[in-house]
């Protein structure tokens, strides 16, 4: 099905896609388009212009700067898999992207994209929250620049204003063993369950850092913050971690829909964190 | 009034070029002012890689794509692998000698698809050649002749000396 009529904009600066943006109130960004062109083919979405980001430079650069690396917006989900930089100081990240759809859609999709959308089952956000991800948002007014976890409302909902771009996404280095687990019943759907975690403890055992959070659970990714207060600073035995385990996947919220009842996107997740986050805790030991 | 807007896509190495309504999709243009409609629309929700083309020598999916996004890039649809005409390009050939089609709707994508992780890496493993594939949907075959086809191509390939490709850099754009 075609879009309802809209204007095309390429933008080849931040000024000139600020100066389009406040062309027209109902105008929206579009950066790899695999996200908002299904939505303006069934018309959920129907802007009458559309500004393309794609041409502007500063966009695209990743960049490490002292302990952070900054991935431009339009960083492609293919060039995340690809980049060595990416793979030297977050291999989290380069492996969470790996799972994302296909080929063809890793080729068009960007990070920046995919956070705005902000879907509740999309991979790169429980891993950009274990890693403590921040976002830049840019106006022709302002730059600010926001905690990942603020910056997410709920479904298809972020926290931005109308004529901001996301230009860059900045995220402390880190090589800290992790996990990342997505289960979805074919390669290129959406998890019905997954989860990022990040874990550092002493020889002896002894939680020192934890992070983790899971997708597809609630109307947004989510910290399990509760989970790591209990964890941190302890040697948990097995059954300790499950009966945690247990207890905060009773809090969940997920969606029932044809991917998977709520009860057993639960289910998956108590065995996902148990498995994967066991593994983290009690491997090595 | 939303004005048309004058674009030059090209597709095959041949120059299209046409006044098009800026929510026209790039499979439109394709099936419709370049002629090729080799090129399918199968699902229209970016699910079935029915309608799956190189843009300067990328896998993507041209219903998610509008026309204008294309304007000054190069196409490359099932019409455009073989380089002699009505010869068909290995992978082509593969799928046919190995029952890798039957009704034939997907398999325009499929080739691109298979054509592209080729053109990418050498010894491809089973897994790789079913990740690479994940994007397409077939719902005939039930995808073993497809996998059976790709290994087969890749033989082909070596042994024509159709080697390993760059892509151009296209990110950005002026
Ligand atoms: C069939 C299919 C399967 C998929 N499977 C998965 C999956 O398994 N996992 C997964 O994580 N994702 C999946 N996706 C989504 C995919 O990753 C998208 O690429 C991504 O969500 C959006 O990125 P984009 O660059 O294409 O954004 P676009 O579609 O261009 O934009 C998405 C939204 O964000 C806004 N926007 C984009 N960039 C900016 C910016 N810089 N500043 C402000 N606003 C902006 C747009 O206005 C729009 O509202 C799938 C998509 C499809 C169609
Ligand atoms: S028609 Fe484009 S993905 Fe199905
Ligand atoms: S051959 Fe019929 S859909 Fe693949």
């Amino acid at each position: 099905m075609y879009p309802k009529p809209l204007t095309y904009k390429k933008a080849k600066t931040l000024d000139e896609a600020f100066s389009m943006l406040s062309q027209n109130d109902d105008a929206r960004v579009i950066a790899g388009g695999q996200s908002i062109m299904p939505m303006l083919k069934l018309r959920i979405a129907s802007p009458s212009l559309l500004v393309d980001i794609a041409p502007i430079r500063e966009l695209h650069e990743i960049r490490l700067d002292g302990n952070n690396l900054t991935i431009g917006a339009m960083v492609t989900h293919r060039e995340i898999i690809e980049s060595s930089e990416i793979g030297k100081n977050l291999p989290m990240l380069q492996e969470t992207a790996r799972h994302i759809a296909d080929v063809q859609i890793r080729n068009r999709g960007t990070i920046g994209g995919s956070i705005c959308e902000a879907d509740p089952s999309a991979d790169y956000a429980p891993t950009l929250l274990a890693l403590d991800a921040k976002v830049v948002l840019k106006s022709s007014r302002e730059e600010r620049t926001v905690d990942l976890d603020d910056f997410i409302v709920g479904p298809f909902e972020v926290n931005i204003n109308q004529g901001e771009i996301l230009t860059s996404v900045i995220i402390p280095v880190n090589r800290s063993p992790y996990s990342v687990v997505k289960y979805a019943r074919r390669s290129a759907d959406f998890a019905v369950a997954s989860m990022a975690a990040i874990v550092e403890k002493k020889p002896d055992g002894t939680i020192t850092d934890i992070r983790v959070a899971v997708g597809a659970q609630s109307d947004r990714p989510l910290r399990m913050k509760e989970l790591e207060s209990l964890l941190k600073g302890q040697k948990p035995q097995k059954k300790d971690l499950y009966l945690e385990v247990d207890k905060a996947v009773e809090h969940l919220d997920p969606i029932d829909d044809i991917h998977g009842s709520a009860e057993y996107r639960k289910e998956v997740t108590a065995n996902i964190l148990k498995t994967n986050l066991g593994s983290l805790i009690f491997g090595g030991i | 009034m939303v004005e048309n807007r004058h674009i030059s896509i090209t597709v095959n190495g041949e120059r299209k070029e046409a006044d098009v309504e800026p929510r026209m999709l790039l499979v439109h243009f394709l099936r419709e002012i370049a002629g090729s409609t080799g090129t399918h629309v199968g699902c229209d929700t970016t699910n079935c890689g029915a309608c799956t083309v190189l843009l300067d020598g990328r896998a993507v999916k041209s219903c998610t794509i509008l026309a204008v996004q294309a304007d000054r890039r190069k196409i490359t649809t099932i019409e455009g692998l073989s380089k002699e005409p009505g010869k068909m390009h290995p992978v082509q050939k593969s799928f046919v000698d190995n029952h890798g089609l039957q009704c034939g709707y997907c398999t325009s994508g499929m080739i691109i698809s298979a054509y592209w992780l080729l053109k990418h890496k050498k010894n491809v493993s089973e897994q790789e050649i079913r990740e690479a594939i994940s994007g397409n949907l077939c719902r005939c075959t039930g995808y073993d002749n497809i996998i059976m086809s790709i290994k087969d191509a890749e033989k082909r390939m070596e042994e024509e000396g159709d080697t390993l490709e760059e892509e151009q850099a296209v990110t950005v754009r002026k």
